[in-house]
């Protein structure tokens, strides 16, 4: 194992000074490297077996997805981390270069990741509106209605669409300021200019019903699974009790439903903090940074401009706000579960 | 016109209206020839049978040409390439093409071209089809990474910095510039268009200058005449020339009707596209900011120092904002792709900048409606011109600055220098380039919606295309309207630098907050300059202003 580790380094060390043109002698690309650490994950494995008997074959069937995940999930975000800390322009003639923290204060300093941030916050709070629309879905789809199975499927089609093909036929067609259906109704019901997308609070409300209808049938069927897993004994026993359909609902049913609430939320919440596609495709951002998404933001500081250490950065940073966020959302979630319960 | 050849036009099924627009057409025809377009007309022989063939399949005004109606051109014109490549030559030879799918044009329609080229040489094509608004993201990474995986490119000519200029396309070989006759192309596309370092690399395949889009219908209407003068206008009303003569008629239009609908005049494009949108705030910006005794208009050519905060492009920002409210309620949210294919050739709006695809839509598209109803012109100019030297507003004696924004310069096929190592794949990979950008192919694909303008001294030939089915008077108002802009000696070229769509990117992010109102336009036009040094400053200062003065040619 020790061999194989050394050999590993020895060729990382080698190709890494050769890329930096210390040394003349290397690899014309990466592969190597790569070919060598599938070697090393064999010769690991191989190694445990040897020195650790059966706990080394228990090793085995841990190791593969661990190494996998130190070269596709931990090796990146480092090197991210990396590539953040340097100038990387691809247009520039000199190419990357270290700059330290310059990318960390400018992007204290850059209003539109602030907008994004901002807009952020609204997006991230209209999945309150989402939830509440989504249990009404549920209960509906959980009470004794006809069609039943006909309308779960229906209700779940948006979900199956691709955003971008939402973005089109919806943000795009339907919406669409001459033509669009949605454009001659709102004409017909009086609105003298029915532009859904050039107002900035206009235009954000849109980017949110888009983003709802395709997915609140995510947090519906959720809810719904949730509510068919509910004891119908403990229903019966409110009626039984006197209980109004309110109180049955306020008392009983939402407080049980709380823990599948709360994840449906949550993981909602992680989808929405991705946020991009429809924006992309609808509105670019606009008008005047009103819709902008971070991940919208990054798309074009990276694709248009190919400021890849810069969006790199405010990529990054954003990884960090996520899982903080995330993290306090979980602990504060589970704390007011509990409380409830 | 004689009564036997009328009476023989109407026995072969002509109507009277089509008789009388052939012979208004042909009224208009003479009266322009003897005011320019005459050098570039010329009768049609027997020998351009060839052409006159390809131009009929399908014709104008029988619908959007097809797949097989690619196919068929592309067989049709394989003539130049028998004569230099064996069949089977290139059998087992695998290609790679990288370019466009915008509107189901560009790779959509080499992919017929080359349909009957790949059965008679044996070579086999795989596609990389890209969104406008993907390319450059897409060609810059492969430049940066290493990992160019296409053989042959479709480019724009503002990208040969990033790929000539770091060795990565391969020298174009004599026998290919014999073949696709560069002699024939317009002379602002000449070298050092297409060239770096002395070599030439490009086929072009494809001419872009922004032209004045107008309906002809809107600005000859009495009954908004009527309105024009009782609004108490004093010139007569007609087609703006000017800018500021498009603003007065786009205030004007707010609250009109026309045929019983809303009428709008100019359509502007706001929202970013890419970069690519930035080039119509250049259209509105050139005759402000580009004078007749100074090639530069972008960039101080000594220092890069920005202009684009002068009083020129200011006033051009600001008239977007003046505009913005007279326009539709959603223009803000408009990009060009919107305001040409969306709105334009859709009925909406009666002036427009675009490239000239809107000529070649405006009657071979199947959803224009607006094909009897177009002109053309050059972008209009401007009473006044600013002059970066001087720092002052001139008025030229010789009256209105115009200034036609070269955008782009044209797409051109490279083929990557990663083929220079097999001479059987090279040669492919060149033979394929020269098929679509051959004279004759490149005719049909002016004529038809394709993504391509005229480029070619011999696509002025106006009788080949009102044989192929165009109205007279229509197709002379278009070309004319493109080889002024093109030989204009006052015209805005385009910068060949590194990076220029990253500048335009961000200029795109800024004005969207300006257009929107978040800034005013000398604060948003200073923070674009500020955005600007800052890239020049990341990508080579140095670098650039020797690589914009030799685009400017300076």
């Amino acid at each position: 194992m020790a061999v194989a580790t050394l050999g590993l380094l020895a060729i990382i060390a080698v190709q890494i000074l050769y890329k930096t043109e210390v040394d003349t002698i290397g690899f014309e690309t990466w592969r190597p490297v790569v070919y060598a650490y599938m070697l090393w994950g064999v010769a690991i494995g191989i190694g445990q077996v040897l020195t650790r008997g059966e706990d080394g074959q228990r090793a085995l069937f841990l190791l593969p997805a661990l190494l996998f995940t130190i070269a596709m999930v931990i090796f990146p975000t480092l090197f991210g981390f990396y590539i953040a800390l340097t100038d990387w322009n691809l247009s520039s003639i000199t190419g990357r270069k270290f700059n330290g923290l310059d990318n960390f204060w400018q992007m204290l300093a850059d209003p539109y990741y602030r907008n994004a941030l901002f807009n952020m916050v609204l997006y991230v709070l209209a999945v309150l509106v989402e939830y509440a629309i989504a249990f009404g879905l549920a209960l509906l789809l959980n009470a004794q209605i006809r069609a039943r199975k006909f309308f779960r499927v229906v209700f779940l089609m948006p979900l199956m669409l691709s955003p971008v093909a939402v973005s089109w036929m919806v943000g795009k067609s339907i919406m669409e300021y001459r033509f669009g259906p949605a454009a001659t109704l709102a004409r017909y019901l009086g609105w003298e200019n029915p532009a859904f997308f050039s107002d900035p609070i206009t235009a954000r409300i849109s980017i949110m019903v888009l983003d709802a209808w395709t997915f609140i049938p995510f947090m519906m069927i959720m809810l719904l699974a949730g509510l068919q897993a509910m004891s119908r004994e403990v229903l019966e026993a409110a009626r039984v009790d006197g209980a109004t359909p309110w109180q049955t609902f306020w008392q009983v049913t939402f407080p049980l439903m709380l823990p599948v609430s709360v994840t449906a939320v949550i993981l909602r919440i992680i989808f929405k903090l991705k946020l991009a596609d429809i924006i992309i495709t609808v509105t670019s951002g606009g008008p005047g940074g009103a819709t902008d998404s971070v991940s919208s933001f990054i798309y074009r500081e990276y694709r248009d401009r190919s400021n890849v250490g810069y969006g790199t950065m405010l990529a990054m940073a954003y990884l960090v706000i996520i899982v903080v966020f995330v993290t306090w959302l979980l602990k504060f979630a589970n704390r007011f579960v509990r409380n409830v319960n | 016109m004689r009564v036997s050849l009328f009476n023989q036009l109407m026995r072969a099924g002509a109507s009277r209206r089509d008789v009388l627009k052939g012979a208004a057409g042909m009224a208009a025809l003479s009266a322009a020839s003897g005011v320019g377009l005459g050098a570039l007309t010329r009768p049609a022989f027997a020998a351009d049978d060839l052409r006159a063939q390809i131009l009929q399949v399908p014709g104008v005004g029988k619908g959007q040409p097809t797949d097989a109606d690619f196919q068929k051109v592309g067989e049709m014109c394989l003539g130049a390439t028998k004569a230099s490549v064996k069949q089977g030559e290139f059998a087992g030879v695998e290609l790679t093409f990288m370019g466009l799918n915008n509107q189901n044009l560009h790779n959509v329609l080499y992919r017929g071209f080359l349909k009957a080229w790949e059965d008679y040489t044996g070579a086999k094509f795989t596609w990389i089809d890209l969104a406008q608004a993907d390319y450059g993201a897409r060609l810059q990474q492969s430049i940066a990474t290493g990992t160019v995986d296409f053989d042959v490119i479709e480019m724009g000519a503002p990208f040969e910095g990033d790929v000539c200029g770091k060795g990565l396309a391969s020298e174009m070989p004599d026998w290919v510039k014999k073949q696709i006759e560069m002699d024939d192309l317009v002379n602002y596309l000449k070298p050092p268009v297409g060239t770096w370092d002395g070599k030439q690399y490009r086929v072009t395949v494809d001419g872009d200058a922004h032209n004045f889009n107008y309906r002809t219908d809107v600005f000859s209407d009495k009954g908004l005449a009527d309105a024009w003068k009782a609004a108490g206008n004093a010139t007569p009303w007609g087609v703006p020339t000017t800018w500021q003569q498009v603003q007065a008629v786009t205030k004007f239009l707010k609250g009109q009707k026309f045929n019983g609908q809303d009428v709008y005049g100019y359509l502007d494009a706001p929202k970013a596209w890419g970069g690519f949108g930035f080039y119509f705030l250049g259209s509105r910006a050139t005759a402000y900011a580009k004078h007749p005794d100074d090639k530069a208009w972008l960039f101080d050519a000594d220092t890069m120092k920005p202009r684009i905060n002068n009083p020129a492009w200011v006033r051009a920002i600001q008239d977007v904002i003046d505009a913005l409210p007279f326009e539709p309620a959603d223009q803000i949210n408009a990009d060009p792709n919107t305001t040409g294919f969306s709105q334009f050739l859709a009925g909406t709006g009666s002036m427009i900048p675009w490239w000239g695809d809107i000529g070649s839509n405006a009657k071979t598209n199947d959803s224009s409606v607006i094909g009897d109803t177009v002109g053309f012109s050059i972008l209009p100019g401007s009473d006044d011109v600013y002059n970066s030297k001087t720092g002052k507003w001139d008025t030229l004696a010789s009256g209105p600055n115009f200034s036609p924004n070269c955008a782009y310069l044209g797409w051109g096929v490279y083929v990557m220098a990663r083929v220079d190592s097999d001479e059987k794949k090279k040669k492919a990979a060149w033979s394929a380039a020269a098929h679509l950008g051959g004279k004759d192919l490149s005719l049909w694909c002016a004529a038809y919606p394709s993504g391509f303008q005229p480029y070619r001294n011999s696509h002025f030939n106006i009788p080949e295309w009102v044989a192929a089915g165009y109205d007279e008077a229509f197709i002379t108002s278009y070309l004319k309207s493109e080889a002024d802009s093109y030989n204009h000696p006052n015209a805005a070229i385009e910068p060949r630098i590194p990076g220029i769509f990253q500048y335009y990117s961000a200029a795109e992010d800024i004005l969207a907050n300006t257009f929107a109102g978040k800034m005013k336009a000398q604060e948003g036009a200073d923070a674009i300059a500020a955005a600007w040094e800052k890239l020049t400053d990341q990508l080579g200062r140095e670098n650039q202003i020797k690589l914009y003065k030799a685009s400017l040619g300076v």
